[in-house]
Parts: structure tokens; sequence; C-alpha cells
């Protein structure tokens, strides 16, 4: 355990999920604005509207404290998240592909960090007293059960082939023995995943701006929303660092910069998919979306059968 | 003086508190409050004496107080540092519960007194008893008497039906838990040498029956299983546990959540590790106990999210929680012979877990007690709001809350952390069988997935009781709950958080009271296993390599940094601030009429695990109207069990018809009455002639 890697690698970890996310939504956007035949936004809107919003009235509608407080809580909970995940950093001291914080969390910790972002939203949404939010709310909260297992059925395959529940463990074994099949089962089933867990069409049905009008975040505004919105960019890369990283570690050179880059591109193409996707679907009801997810769960733990049996 | 005696004194404390409370039961202030000092002198001598144990080693009575030599029974009482985890717990929770209840029990007006401390602080006394003695018998009269105290709280409210009901349910089930209890050490006993009921002598006993007879063994332990699942309230058999905890006094439901139900826990832990020698046998009850256990997470967590009640959803929860415990213990069980790292591990998960659900169900047992105590309702449907009212009790429940749910870094997470460790790690252990590695592995994702349940049906007790607007709450008595009840929840909440930011110290303790409870050199050394990097626990199996890591500090730290640059970016933007009214979409409404009640909560996940099998409808997985099945007896025995009906009634009958017989010479007319006088005074002048 060197310090200086923690620390440069923290930054590292921090600037690419808080600094760099806006960036590849305003690529998706510009993706969407192509399907759509429209010219859309330059890709760098969205920190235009992050800045616009910070600046924005704060308009509160209820004294509760946690309407104040759990967006913070979401925004840097999705941050220590993104100091579990591997995002392309190579250790040289112990030469492994190791996330910052490989020796202070594992992956139990990273799916409860994710659990608090959820529960932080569903807090303010509910502190805010709006009937809107407490749907969106209860949506967001359902969303989460369904979809959880899924993630942790996938991570769970992975730490019993690599013996070890820490991320950087899990990456370094995929790394060093090849592709076996109770991963790419689980890299499938991760997949279809990833697209309702940073919140995207068929299943961004606990915002679903036409129904709800939003749903947790109706009564957010200016810097609260900004903070908001800017974790749930940062939430789409870290989890489809999970899937680049952990699920398809190759290629890896061994060397920072080109690590950093080669994860990121993978990271861009994944994130483009999503965006695909996110265009040309509609949004699926809640209890469609439920039995989906339960159904896929439960066939998930095909992979971690596989996984079992050493394949 | 000698830490023995200081064990008696605390003993003696609780009894005299009881004494005195009956004696003052009518002068209600001072009753209160002499109970809270008898019970928090004999909290602190407990502290001191689990202190002293955990630093000094375990603490043996050298000369049983009593001795019964013609059954071989003895009064033997021994502390070792499983027992002094347990006096962590007993001193902690029944300090908060008495201070809870000096205010909280005047809501009850008609009841008198009498009938709540001194049975709370009997009740305290009997679980002390539980857990220091070292004989069967003697344990099995104070599990008794634990029993009897808690059942005598459960029906407090004697006109309700309810309450009534529930504490028949629950006095016939835990009696037939005793029954199997005594059945199992009985027959322990009869093939001890001596015999005696010492827990040496039935250890002894065991290794006997293991070569000469395995079924015998099986018989023993699934005795004691059912014996004390049913009291720790493990389904199926713990079905009394959702209706009597509600029942109690919600101070009285946390001291069940918070000691009683760990009683059980305890005895399956003294009975599974140090009563029964390791072997074959712990492996198949390790199994047997890690499916209970998470048939109860599964089922008792998903009906919790169906509930409306308060206390019952609590009531479900410390079903779920006591799963856990469960998972964690049967997977030490199992790998003990095979790998004693991973079960060292396991075994401590387990134990480590239920101080936290000590800590934080009781908090939440008393957070419904406040809510109960403000609104008078315990329906989530009726109530909203009260975070502006109650704010204390807010914080607490939601800390409580986080707790239970899991959420880093609140103490919760580090015991779940490390069943799931635990159990997710055993599908990687080359010396288990396939099937077993499989069922762990699957028991384990269940119960991750059973947390995030767990986590979103208190969000929907949060939400309902605390947030959106204010509702439920009558205007003569908007104010805060009273102080005495605030500091209880608050020291309860505060543990949460310590023990979750500084999760090595419990964990040290807990390895202590698990190392103890096994035989000797069985266990690893605890910095092999879990590490020494202070505060954080890095979590090795035996593999020579850490596999699990939990360094609270450092997150902790980079969690302050983050919201240090965020709040710098916040401040940056300089957004002023407006309050504004609801917005409903542009139309105008009362709150009343567009509130989002709490049945509504997660009705898409709720559906999918609610269905109809025949005529049972399950909700949430539990089936809520059961039909009794018809039991027609024999007619000769009902004849048999009325014994009135051909025995009573005709005698009676008979005497009935020859008194009415009797009665027509009773004419009323005087002059009658004198002809009887002479005739009868002839008579007697004939007999006596005649007899000379």
């Amino acid at each position: 355990m060197s310090i200086g890697f923690i620390v440069g690698a923290s930054i590292l970890n921090l600037f690419l999920a808080l600094a760099l996310s806006p960036l590849f939504e305003g690529c998706a956007r510009k993706l969407r604005a192509t399907v759509h035949s429209r010219v859309g936004p330059p890709i760098i809107q969205p920190y235009y509207d992050l800045a616009k919003l910070f600046g924005k009235e704060d308009l509160r509608a209820s004294a509760n404290l946690l309407l104040r407080l759990a967006p913070y809580a979401c925004i840097v909970s999705i941050a220590i998240a993104a100091l579990l995940v591997p995002m392309g950093t190579f250790n040289a001291s112990s030469q492994t592909f190791e996330p910052p914080f490989n020796n202070y969390g594992d992956t139990i910790l990273f799916m409860y960090l994710i659990a608090l972002s959820a529960v932080a939203v569903i807090l303010t949404a509910t502190a805010s007293e709006n009937p809107f939010a407490f749907v969106g709310a209860s949506r967001e909260m359902v969303m989460h059960l369904t979809v959880e297992p899924v993630l942790v059925i996938a991570l769970v395959t992975a730490a019993i082939n690599a013996g070890s529940l820490k991320m950087g463990d899990m990456v370094f074994w995929y790394h060093a023995n090849g592709p076996s099949a109770s991963m790419i089962l689980a890299a499938i089933f991760l997949f279809l995943a990833l697209q309702a867990q940073v919140g995207k069409l068929p299943f961004d049905i606990a915002e679903a701006d036409q129904e709800i009008m939003g749903g947790g975040f109706i009564e957010q505004s200016g810097p609260k929303y900004a903070l908001l919105r800017w974790s749930m960019m940062a939430k789409q890369i870290v989890f489809c660092s999970v899937f680049t990283q952990v699920f398809i570690p190759w290629p890896m050179v061994g060397h920072l910069a080109w690590d950093v880059l080669i994860n990121m591109a993978k990271v861009f193409v994944v994130v483009l998919v999503i965006a695909l996707i996110d265009v040309v679907n509609p949004r699926l009801r809640i209890d469609q979306s439920v039995r989906y997810y339960l159904y896929l769960s439960s066939f998930s733990l095909i992979a971690i059968a596989l996984a079992l049996a050493g394949i | 003086m000698e830490p023995i005696t200081i064990l008696y004194v605390s003993f003696l404390l609780l009894v005299a508190g009881a004494i005195v409370a009956a004696a003052t039961s009518r002068l209600q202030r001072f009753c209160s409050w002499s109970s809270l000092g008898f019970v928090s002198a004999a909290s602190i001598g407990l502290l001191y004496l689990a202190i002293y144990v955990f630093t000094k080693g375990s603490i043996t009575q050298p000369q049983p107080l009593l001795s019964l030599p013609g059954i071989g029974a003895s009064l033997s009482i021994g502390i070792d540092a499983l027992s002094a985890l347990l006096f962590l717990i007993i001193s902690i929770v029944s300090f908060c519960v008495t201070l809870f209840s000096i205010r909280y029990i005047r809501r009850y007006e008609r009841e008198s007194l009498l009938r709540f401390y001194p049975l709370l602080l009997l009740l305290f006394a009997s679980i002390i008893g539980v857990v220091v003695i070292r004989d069967m018998l003697f344990f099995i009269v104070f599990w008794e008497m634990m029993t009897l105290t808690s059942w005598a709280l459960v029906v407090y409210e004697r006109e309700s039906k309810i309450s009534l009901r529930a504490g028949l349910e629950y006095f016939i089930a835990t009696h037939v838990a005793t029954g199997f209890i005594v059945l199992a050490s009985v027959l322990l006993y009869s093939h001890s040498p001596g015999p005696s009921f010492d827990f040496d002598a039935l250890r002894a006993s065991f290794e006997a029956l293991i070569t000469s007879n395995p079924a015998l063994v099986h018989l023993i332990l699934a005795s004691f299983f059912i014996g004390f699942v049913t009291k720790a309230g493990v389904l199926p058999f713990g079905f009394w546990l959702p209706n009597a905890y509600p029942a109690a006094p919600s101070s009285g439901s946390a001291a069940f959540a918070g000691v009683v139900e760990k009683a059980g826990i305890y005895a399956i832990v003294r009975v599974f590790c140090t009563i029964l020698p390791i072997s074959a046998y712990s492996q198949i009850w390790g199994v047997v106990i890690a499916i209970f256990g998470t048939f109860s997470i599964f089922i008792g967590t998903m009906s919790a999210l169906t509930q409306d009640d308060s206390k019952r959803l609590m009531s479900f929860y410390a079903i779920g929680q006591i799963g856990y415990m469960l998972l964690g213990i049967g997977v030490g069980l199992y790998f003990l012979t095979i790998n004693p790292a991973l079960a060292t591990i396991a075994l401590v998960a387990g134990l480590f877990h239920m101080i936290n659900h000590a800590w934080f169900k009781s908090c939440l047992f008393l957070n419904a007690g406040s809510i109960l105590y403000r609104t008078g309702t315990r329906d989530l449907n009726k109530i909203g709001g009260l975070f502006s009212l109650m704010p204390w009790t807010g914080i607490t429940a939601v800390v409580a809350s986080l707790s239970i749910g899991g959420i880093p870094p609140f103490n919760g997470f580090a015991s779940k952390l490390l069943i799931f460790e635990s159990s997710i790690i055993a599908g990687t252990e080359v010396g288990a069988a396939i099937w077993v590695k499989a069922l762990f592995v699957i028991l384990g994702i269940a119960a991750i997935f059973i947390s995030a349940v767990t986590l979103a049906s208190f969000l929907k007790f949060l939400n309902s009781a605390f947030m959106g607007k204010l509702r439920g709450v009558e205007v003569s008595s908007m104010s805060d709950v009273p102080l005495s009840m605030n500091v209880s929840q608050g020291i309860l909440a505060f543990l949460c958080v310590l023990f979750g930011v500084v999760p090595l110290l419990p964990i040290t303790l807990v390895y202590k009271a698990i190392s103890g409870a096994l035989p000797v050199g069985i266990c690893p050394t605890s910095a092999s296993l879990f590490g020494k990097v202070w505060p954080g626990i890095s979590v090795d199996f035996g593999t020579a390599v850490t596999s699990g890591v939990w360094n609270p500090l450092w997150v902790i730290v980079a969690f302050a940094i983050v919201l240090g640059l965020i709040y710098l970016v916040v401040r940056a933007g300089g957004a002023k601030v407006r309050k504004v009214e609801t917005w409903y979409g542009g139309r105008e409404h009362i709150p009343a009429d567009v509130s989002y009640r709490g049945h509504s909560f997660y009705m898409p996940f709720k559906q999918v695990f609610s269905f109809k099998v025949r005529r049972v409808q399950f909700q949430g997985l539990y089936p809520t109207s059961l039909p009794l099945p018809k039991v027609t007896m024999p007619k000769g025995l009902r004849l048999l069990l009325h014994p009135d009906q051909w025995f009573y009634y005709p005698i009676a009958n008979l005497f009935m018809k020859l008194n009415r017989g009797l009665s027509k010479s009773h004419t009323g007319v005087p002059q009658m009455y004198l002809l009887w006088i002479v005739i009868g005074a002839i008579l007697t002048l004939v007999i006596i002639l005649c007899l000379r």
C-alpha cells in the first residue's frame, strides 16, 4: 500500500467520475439528437446546465433538513463508490490493476454505497412533502430492489471465481486467467441491468417526466437539482467502469495513461450503446419492469452455478 | 469486592427492585424512579463485570451455591466472554428500556404498574440467570421464569382481546418449546456420567452418544433447536412473534427484541458450540440452522414489507434479523472442521449481528413507542410529517433504520458484511461438498437481496411516519416527546454509530466470546482473521490473502473531503434560498387529499409476492388467513372430556329430584309443623322404648 498511489489514483478516479462525466452525457445527447435528425446541443452543454443550476434560486418546499442534505449524500456516495471501482489505475508496487480504495472497502461496500445513493434520492424526495415525489420515491426503491439482485449475482460470480471480494483482485484474476463461461454470462446479465442502473429508458420509471413530472426531482431546484443530475451522470461512468473493467478487462498494458485511456474508450462505447437503447425505446410500466428483472435475476443464478463448477 | 459478588449484588438489586416496585405500585412516580434506580445500579454492576471478564478472563464460582446431589444438579455459575457479551446487551438495553418507560407507561392509565415494573425487573433478573448458569436444570428454571415474566408483559393490556389472544399463543408456543428443551436435557442427562445436569457432564454424554447412538443425538439436537429457535422467533416456529411483540407496551417490546430474543441465540451458541463436541453433527446442524435462518430472513422481511402497523412491521423484522444471526452461526458450524478461520469469522459475524440488532431494534421499538405516545396510533397510514414535531425521534429513527438496512458506516453494515462475505467465500472452499457450497452462496445472495428489502421497508416507515405533511397529531399535544424518552433513544442510536465506525472494537469482544465458547485451540488468532488496521477490519478467510476489507476511518475521511469539495462548488454558485409552497402540478389541493399513504408504497413489488393458494391468502409470502384445520374428536373422547355430562349432571339431577320431594313436606302451615313435631316425638319415644 503506497500513499502516493492511493492519493493519485483517488484524484484520477474522482476526476473521471465527477469532472468528465458531463462530457460523456453530452456525447450521449448528441447521439440522441442525431437519431432524432436534430443538430443537438454542443457536447459541453451538460456543463453549462450544471453551472446554470448551481446559480439558480434554491426553492424550499419544506423545512425538513433531509431535503437539503440528502442530495449531498447522493453525489458523495457515488463519488466514494468511484474510488472502489477500477478505472484503469495500475499499482506499480503490487503489479495489480486495482482501484485506489482496494484496501479500504470491497464489493459489498460498493453495493451499499449505490444503495445509499438511492436512499438519498428517496429521502430528499419524501422530505419535499410532494405526493408526486412520494410516487417517484416508491418507484425508485422498487427499481433498486429488483435490479440490485442482478448486480449482486454478477459481482458474486466474479468474487467466487477470484476468491476475493475486493474489486482489484477480481480484475487481476480475470485479466490473468482469461475469459470464462461464468464471467461471460455474468457480463451479459449485468449489461441487461445496466440500463436500469443508470436510470435510462426504457427503465427511467422513477423519474418519468411525462407521468409524474420527474418523480423525486419535482421539488428539486437550483444547486440541489444540480447535485442530483450530476450524480446521475457520475453513476453512469461508475457502472460502465464496473462493466468494462471487471467483466471485460482487456486490453490492459500496465501503463497508467494508456490503461486509463483504453478504459475511457470502452466506457465511451458502452455509454453510446446505452444512449442508443435509450433513444429507440418507450418507457415500460413499473410492473413490467419488476417482472422482467425478477426473471432476469433468477436466470442469472446460472452464472453462479457455472462459477461454482469452476467453469 | 470479588467479581462474582457483584453478579449476586446485581441480581439481588433487580429482585429487590421488583419487590419495592410491587410494594409501591400505587405511587406512580416513586415506583418508576425507584425501578430506574435499581436497574441502573444493576446495569453498572453488569457492565463492570463484562469489562472485567473481557480484560481479565472468565470467572467461575468455586463452589456451587446450591447442590442437589440426589439428582445431580447444582447451581453452578460461571461468567465467560459469551456471558459477558450478553451482559453488555442486558445492561444497556435494560437501562434504556426502564428510562423510556418512566413517562411512556403513563399512557396506560387503566392498567396498574404492579403488572409492569416488577415483571420487567424480574425479566431482566431471569435473563442474567439464563446466561450465567452452567447447569441444565437450573438453566431451565430461569428460562421458564423468563418466559412467564415476558408473557405477563405481553398481556399487560388485559382488557384488549388481541393482547390476550397473542398472550395465549405465546404461552402455548413457548411452553411447547420448553417441553422440547426438557426432553432433550433429560435424554442427555440419562446418558451422562453421574448422572448430572452439569454442562461438562452433558458434553461427556454427547461424546459417548456420538459413537454409540447417532440417531438419539439427532433427536436431542433437534429438540434443543426447536426449543431455542421458538423463543428466538425463527419461522415457522416463531409464528407467535408478530402478534405477541406488538401487544406488549413498546418499552416491553424493546426489551423482548433487545434481550429475550438474544437469550435464544445465546442458548443455541452455548449448546451447539460448547456442549456439542465438534463433529459431523455440527456440520449437519450448521446447514439446518443456516437454511432455517434464511427462510426466516426471506419470509419475515417480505411480509414486513406489506405491514402498515409500525410495531407489527418491526416484529416481522425481528424475525428477519434473527435469520441473519442464524445464517452466520450455521455457516460457522459447518466449517468448524473444514476451515476454522472461515468458521470463526462466520460465528463472529452472527454474534456481532446479535449485538447490533440489540441496539437498533430496541431503538426502533422505542421510536414506534414515541410515535404511539404522541399520536396514539400504530397505523402508518394515519400519521405523517412527525419529523418537525419530534426531531430527535426522527434522527434516531433514521440512524436505526439505516443501521438495520446495513448502510455504511452504521453498525448493521459491519456485521452484515461479515455474514455476506463468509457465506460467499464458503463457495470457494475446496473441502466442502458442491451442493453445500451452492447452498451457502444462494443463501448469501438471498440475504443480500433481503437486506435491500429491509432498507426499503424502513424507508417506508420513515417516509410515512416522519416525512410529508404533518398529520395524525392533535393540536393539544403538539410537542416533542419527553426528555427521558429522547435520551434512551439517543443512547441506542449512538451505539449504532459507534459500533459501526469502530468495528474492530466489538469484533474483538465477540471474537473473545466465540473463542471462549469453542474448545481451546480451534480459533486462529484474532489478528490473523481481522487484521490490525485500527479501527477497520481486513478479513482473511484462512487463504493467506485478505478477501474482504472495510475501513470506515479512511472511507469517512474521503467522504468528508469530497463533501467539502462539493460544498465549495455549491458555495461558488451562490444560489439564493426562497421558501415556497408544495407544487401540485398547477392545481390547488388540500394536502390531506393528495397524500401518498404508507400502504401504497412498493405496490407493484408487493403484488408479485402476494397471491392466493386455494383459500389461503399470502401477503408478502406470509399466510394471513390460514384456515384452521378442522379436528374432529372421536365421540367417546369428547364425552370423556365432558365429565359433567355423564357424571355431574345425572347425580345433581337425582339430588334435585330428592329435594323437590322433600320440600313438598314444607307446606307453610304452622299446625302441620306442630303435627310433624308431635309425630316425631312419638316416634322417638317408640324407638327409645324399643331399644330398651
